[in-house]
């Protein structure tokens, strides 16, 4: 019964921000609602007894990466941006698009059914760190060096005189 | 009230998925488009955390995959918010529909 409550109060809240992100006018209260929205899915992650995805959510998405975006909003943009219309004339065809994606998408979903339903919820962080550094262990260096060289070039890109 | 299953995270992640695709097709901002890709990337996420916990319990497998998503992610918004900047000291606008710098 708490888990149902948790679940779809999660959910509303991811689904309620999404919907924010895509029709607010406004790129600041835009970027404050994707921030309400990583949040929710870090809810979601919680009631996936994830702690360690939940943990990782919240510090890098709802920390980092929104607050970023807030910075850059507020960076750029004029005060006339506030009158222009932010979504272009082709939102028709969109709906379209996403409506076909929705429809094979509720297709594939129909084969999963309800999954296993209750299983145990056990601590990961141990095992996600085995995990990382013995069978991943090649990977984790790699993306260790994909986001050295996305410092590269955030600040090669970032300077003044390009 | 059902217990909450798979089938719940798949269409939750399938709603997000679609909203995040609605907005990176129309947004007129290319903020508003990093946004709505990160609203996808999340989708997925939370794919991969259900799969793991209900498919695979006991696994860790899925959710370091969904750690690796989540830095692939951090890595990408930050190339593309100092492309952004760039972009924006030379043209001086935000909307994608006036980058046709290589239009000549």
């Amino acid at each position: 019964m708490l888990e149902t409550i948790a679940f779809y109060s999660m959910a509303a809240v991811a689904v309620a921000g999404a919907l924010l992100v895509v029709t607010l006018r406004n790129t600041v209260h835009s970027a404050l609602a994707l921030g309400l929205s990583l949040a929710g899915v870090a809810g979601v992650f919680a009631c996936l007894s994830a702690d360690f995805l939940f943990a990782a959510q919240l510090l890098i998405y709802v920390g980092g990466i929104a607050i970023l975006i807030v910075f850059v909003v507020m960076l750029l943009g004029r005060t006339t941006d506030l009158h222009n219309r932010q979504v272009n004339e082709l939102w028709g065809a969109a709906l379209l698009v996403c409506a076909i994606t929705g429809a094979g998408l509720w297709r594939l979903t129909s084969f999963f059914g309800a999954g296993t339903g209750d299983t145990p919820h056990a601590a990961q962080t141990r095992a996600i760190g085995l995990l990382m550094l013995g069978e991943y262990a090649v990977p984790f260096e790699l993306i260790s060096l994909v986001l050295l060289a996305a410092l590269l070039g955030a600040v090669f890109f970032s300077r003044k005189e390009i | 009230m059902t217990t909450i299953g798979l089938s719940h995270y798949l269409v939750l992640g399938a709603v997000l998925f679609l909203i995040g695709l609605f907005g990176a097709l129309t947004r007129r901002n290319i903020i508003g488009i990093l946004m709505s890709i990160e609203l996808m990337f999340n989708a997925a996420n939370i794919n991969l955390a259900a799969f793991n916990h209900h498919l695979h319990p006991g696994g860790v497998a899925g959710m370091t995959t969904a750690l690796f998503v989540i830095t692939v992610a951090a890595a990408e918004v930050v190339v593309g918010l100092a492309l952004v900047l760039a972009i924006y000291r030379n043209s001086a606008t935000a909307y994608v529909e006036d980058f046709h710098l290589l239009k000549g």
